[in-house]
């Protein structure tokens, strides 16, 4: 082997490894975002008994879009998006839009006093003790919100704070 | 007597049984726990953490392992709902695959290269004539020292 092939081998490992590096750090995965296995699937039904005892099935809101929020009365950006979830209740929940927010990881008293607090009225219900309904949607953190199309696939996992951008985008088109 | 000894020696087996059944029980749970990541944590596995969720991800699997399930089972479970990101030790394919494979492939590939030419510097070296100089070719080099 001549010296120039021991240089184009040289250069096209080089130019290998950068191409590697630059697509595992930009490109592969996004570090701030932690991805859904869940997303374009369909979203797993679960029963619930809401704080005031009714007792509702995912099932039963087939045809209609749903907002699944996931929340704890300990979590800081819980309070945040608390307005904007109930407001937004308010203005689509007669259009047929469907919002639901299942507590995890808290106690029932904390729960009640956080939903009087901040006036929740939508459809609220607590996960069970071993969080059944949130090992279902993989839910890594709180809040954590589900958008679910009229045919029951999920569309989108908002991790944090919702903002009402992204529920009148999702509800444009669904409603 | 004797019937009371045998009770209190069949009980006390029956409890070493079940101290024995939950020992193992946690143990396996601590060991598939260790195989995943903690959600909410940094650079933490479900085992180490004491995190809500990491909680109620060790109670499922010692109910998935009280329900007879596998580890592969488990693992399968909880990547089928957070995705592969879950496992702590990616499976090896795809592009998983080529970040394993290549620090090894460009070892070797670079050993290969560095073998090769030390090969043929041996060979170039080989041609070279390191036979013991001659008397004469001596005294000439001795002349031509002399006249520097």
């Amino acid at each position: 082997m001549n010296k120039k092939l021991y240089f184009l081998l040289g250069i096209s490992f080089t130019v290998g490894l950068v191409i590697v590096l630059i697509y595992g750090l930009f490109y592969a995965s996004r570090p701030g975002e932690i991805p859904s296995a869940q997303i374009h699937k369909t979203a797993k039904s679960f029963q619930a008994t809401t704080f005031d005892g009714q007792a509702i099935s995912l099932k039963q809101f087939r045809g209609r879009p749903v907002i699944l929020n996931f929340w704890a009365s300990w979590c800081v950006s819980c309070r945040q998006e608390a307005h904007i979830i109930e407001a937004a209740w308010q203005q689509y929940g007669s259009e047929g839009a469907v919002f639901i927010g299942i507590a995890i990881n808290d106690t029932r008293e904390a729960s009640l006093g956080f939903i009087r607090r901040y006036g929740k009225t939508y459809l609220l219900a607590p996960d069970d003790k071993t969080g059944t309904i949130s090992l279902d949607y993989g839910v890594t953190a709180v809040p954590e919100t589900f958008l679910i199309d009229k045919t029951g696939v999920i569309t989108e996992k908002v991790l944090g704070a919702i903002n009402k951008k992204t529920i009148d985008r999702f509800l444009s088109g669904q409603l | 007597m004797n019937t009371r000894k045998l009770v209190l020696f069949l009980i006390g087996i029956s409890f070493a049984g079940v101290l024995f059944g939950s020992e193992e029980m946690e143990n396996r749970v601590r060991e598939i726990a260790h195989m995943l990541r903690c959600p909410t944590c940094q650079a933490m596995s479900v085992k180490e953490s004491d995190a809500g969720l990491s909680l109620n991800m060790k109670q499922r699997i010692r109910e998935l392992l009280e329900e007879g399930k596998s580890e592969e089972e488990i693992l399968q479970f909880f990547e089928e709902r957070y995705g592969e990101w879950i496992l702590r030790s990616p499976k090896k394919e795809g592009f998983t695959l080529l970040l394993w494979t290549l620090p090894g492939l460009i070892i070797l590939v670079s050993f290969l290269i560095l073998l090769q030419y030390l090969r043929k510097r041996s060979r170039e070296t080989a041609g070279i004539d390191t036979s013991p100089l001659s008397k004469s070719e001596l005294r000439q080099i001795e002349n031509d020292l002399k006249q520097l």
